[in-house]
């Protein structure tokens, strides 16, 4: 607690600039990116149309466009564009807590088992024929379950060190992605077989007012988790015995970070199925821009995933009159962005 | 061998040869193969979906069919086939899985059926097909999704059962009704043709059939157009897209067996489409087969999209329809309240048009 209260206004004076016009221009992508989600689709509606129909919830105006406008605009886009956008800004923020506490450049959310562990609950709803809230529900809940295993398993003797716990992710992982390979050998395959395999995939279609509401709590509360314990996370990584020499309690702030990550990574899994990539790639371009620092990294991590989820979902609902799922998407950008990054880091650090 | 090298998966080629074949118990299947059995099959399994409920109608019974897929079984359990088949129910249905694997047989289960002839998927990889040509199996491949194929289907069923004429029966009463609804439909300028959605998926997300897939093809044979002929296979696709193409009529599939019409009215953005705003949404009926793929009973399928479509250009009798067709596949004939429950009344009796397809309107 020392260390959240000593540090908080103790910013750097001398960067104070440049640090807010990085702050302004991460917030000016932000924008660009979510009015520009706002305005493209398969509808065709002017975009001038389109912000008009924004502002007019705020400033009375008159309305020159048709019902179905201001419903698509509303109902369709606006959710979507918030959903994309938190779930982003959730899944990037994971990525960059857990890439410091784990101390490791390659770990991303799924490390814990809370994805596979979601995408099983979410496609054992299907193939039950649930849709809706009972879906997001039983993918919340067994993401939940996936993590307490890890927990319970990488626990020996009252401590868990970070290989256990890595190992037993992958375990608890694999224990789940094969229950969910069985749920897809038991499906239907003329309706819930199709059904699991998109939404495994990932994609906002289904965005409404209602699941960014059911999101949106869960997504939040893990990201003011992590906001609330940058420090810590600084802390933590520096390594367990540097951390624990400093005074830290590692084990019980470790396993709040991941209960942190467990709420976004269920909360997004839950609605937009699975999104790998985000996680991994994004702390990576942040890192590249602020550096190490969580106090900054986080909030830029958030900025940029959000950002990046947004130009990847705009893409997959207007390329093409088909919803291109978006693991499809995140992945062919992903994987070159991150190879290119990881090249440029290794020659930064051979300057050095 | 003289067939063998024209017919080349030519569905209607092979319709023309099977005849010459019968005689020595051989034929063609529409992977272009030969297939020759020793005696008259006794004992058929069926694979592919829809064949079971085709060989059942090509044969008038279903003591010779000894298994078949799961959901072939979920079908017939379903619909009407298993009413006016009774001992279908009872036909094993453990010969495949069901989901992502599905097609792949459980040889040894195969084999304890002791079948003289397995129907396999003959488009869908050679993986599902080599386990039971490698156990001696004798197979006979089909290929599916085009009203061709569908004819080659009924042929390689009648072959197989022994009754090639059944196959040509089936057949002509396709061609005449295709001919009888094309005669109307021609005359429909193109200002009224009706802009149509087939939605494939859409309790859980959505999908929309097309261009090139069954349903496109006999939406535009009934003087329609298929509003999704922009999209290949059958996508998942988003609500802002169909209120984009906003169709004048929505079909809803027949296989998520909760989707009703309730689904696009509920919807915020579907229910503002002008087929939710006329009431022009239907879940597509299930008789002896469903009504959605190509089957048996596709003819009953278009006359009535024709009728949905085009109450005033059209005039089918669909219940006397029903009742005529089911002498003539299945040799039955089906009480109102089967007829009732094909047509889906209670499903689809608030939409527009639909009470011409009550009972009190029936001659």
């Amino acid at each position: 607690m020392s260390l959240l209260a000593t540090a908080s206004g103790d910013t750097p004076q001398k960067r104070a600039l440049p640090r807010w016009a990085g702050a302004l221009a991460v917030l000016a992508l932000l924008l660009v990116a979510a009015l520009t989600a706002l305005c493209i689709g398969r509808f065709q509606i002017a975009p001038q149309r389109a912000i008009a129909i924004l502002l007019s919830r705020v400033a009375p105006m008159t309305a020159d466009w048709s019902a179905m406008d201001e419903r698509i605009i509303l109902l369709v886009r606006a959710p979507r564009v918030l959903l994309a956008a938190l779930c982003g800004a959730g899944l990037a923020v994971s990525g960059a807590a857990l890439q410091g506490v784990f101390r490791n450049p390659l770990v991303a959310p799924q490390i814990l088992g809370v994805s596979p562990g979601a995408a099983f609950g979410g496609a054992l709803a299907i193939s039950l024929g649930f849709s809706g809230f009972a879906l997001i529900g039983a993918a919340f809940a067994a993401g939940a379950v996936a993590l307490a295993l890890v927990g319970a398993l990488a626990r020996v003797e009252g401590r868990s060190d970070t290989v256990m716990l890595v190992l037993t992710g992958v375990v608890i992982g694999a224990l789940f992605a094969a229950l969910v390979s069985l749920l897809q050998f038991l499906a239907d395959p003329n309706s819930s077989l199709p059904a699991i395999v998109f939404w495994l995939m990932g994609s906002f279609s289904a965005a409404t007012w209602a699941r960014l509401g059911i999101a949106a709590p869960g997504v939040l509360a893990g990201v003011a988790m992590l906001w609330f314990m940058r420090f810590r996370i600084n802390v933590l990584s520096l390594g367990e015995e540097e951390a624990r020499a400093l005074g830290l309690p590692v084990e019980r702030d470790r396993w709040l970070v991941f209960a942190a990550v467990a709420l976004i990574e269920g909360a997004a899994v839950a609605v937009a199925g699975v999104v790998g990539w985000v996680g991994l790639v994004v702390p990576h371009a942040a890192r590249l821009l602020v550096g190490c620092d969580q106090r900054a990294l986080l909030p830029v991590s958030a900025a940029l995933g959000a950002s990046y989820l947004l130009l990847v979902d705009s893409l997959a609902r207007s390329a093409t009159a088909a919803e291109i799922p978006l693991g499809v998407i995140t992945a062919l950008i992903g994987a070159p962005v991150f190879a290119a990054l990881l090249r440029q880091m290794r020659r930064k650090e051979l300057a050095r | 061998m003289s067939c063998a090298g024209i017919i080349g998966g030519a569905a209607l080629i092979v319709a023309s040869c099977a005849p010459l074949r019968a005689q020595a118990d051989c034929f063609g299947d529409l992977a272009g193969r030969e297939v020759c059995l020793p005696r008259p099959a006794q004992r058929v399994v069926t694979i592919p979906m829809p064949s079971a409920s085709t060989f059942i109608a090509v044969d008038g019974s279903a003591q010779r069919l000894v298994g078949m897929h799961p959901s072939s079984k979920r079908a017939i359990d379903e619909g009407l086939l298993g009413r006016m088949f009774p001992q279908a129910r009872a036909i094993d249905a453990s010969v495949a899985g069901v989901g992502a694997d599905g097609f792949m047989p459980n040889v040894e289960t195969l084999a304890l059926l002791d079948p003289d002839v397995v129907v396999q998927w003959g488009d869908r990889g050679d993986d599902i097909v080599g386990p039971l040509r490698n156990a001696g199996l004798r197979t006979a491949l089909l290929r599916y999704g085009t009203e061709p194929l569908a004819r080659g289907n009924l042929t390689l069923m009648a072959d197989i059962a022994g009754k090639p004429e059944r196959a040509k029966e089936l057949i002509a009463w396709r061609a005449a009704t295709i001919a009888d609804i094309e005669k109307t439909a021609r005359d429909i300028p193109e200002a009224r043709r009706l802009r149509v959605v087939y939605l494939q998926r859409a309790a859980t997300g959505l999908a929309a059939a097309g261009a090139n897939s069954y349903y496109d093809f006999y939406i535009r044979l009934v003087g329609g157009r298929n509003a999704a002929d922009g999209l290949a296979g059958a996508p998942s696709i988003n609500a802002e897209q169909i209120a984009q193409w906003d169709p004048d009529v929505i079909l809803l599939n027949g296989f998520e067996e909760r989707l009703t019409p309730a689904r696009i009215y509920d919807d915020e953005i579907l229910s503002a489409t002008r087929a939710a705003r006329e009431r022009r949404v239907y879940k597509m009926p299930i008789g002896g087969y469903r009504w959605d793929p190509p089957s048996q009973e596709s003819p009953l399928t278009w006359m009535w999209l024709a009728d949905l479509l085009y109450p005033e250009a059209f005039h089918y009798d669909l219940r006397a329809e029903i009742a005529r067709a089911y002498r003539l596949l299945y040799g039955q004939t089906p009480s109102q309240a089967d007829l009732d429950e094909a047509l889906r009344m209670p499903i689809n009796g608030e939409a527009r048009f639909y009470d011409r397809f009550a009972a009190s309107a029936s001659k």
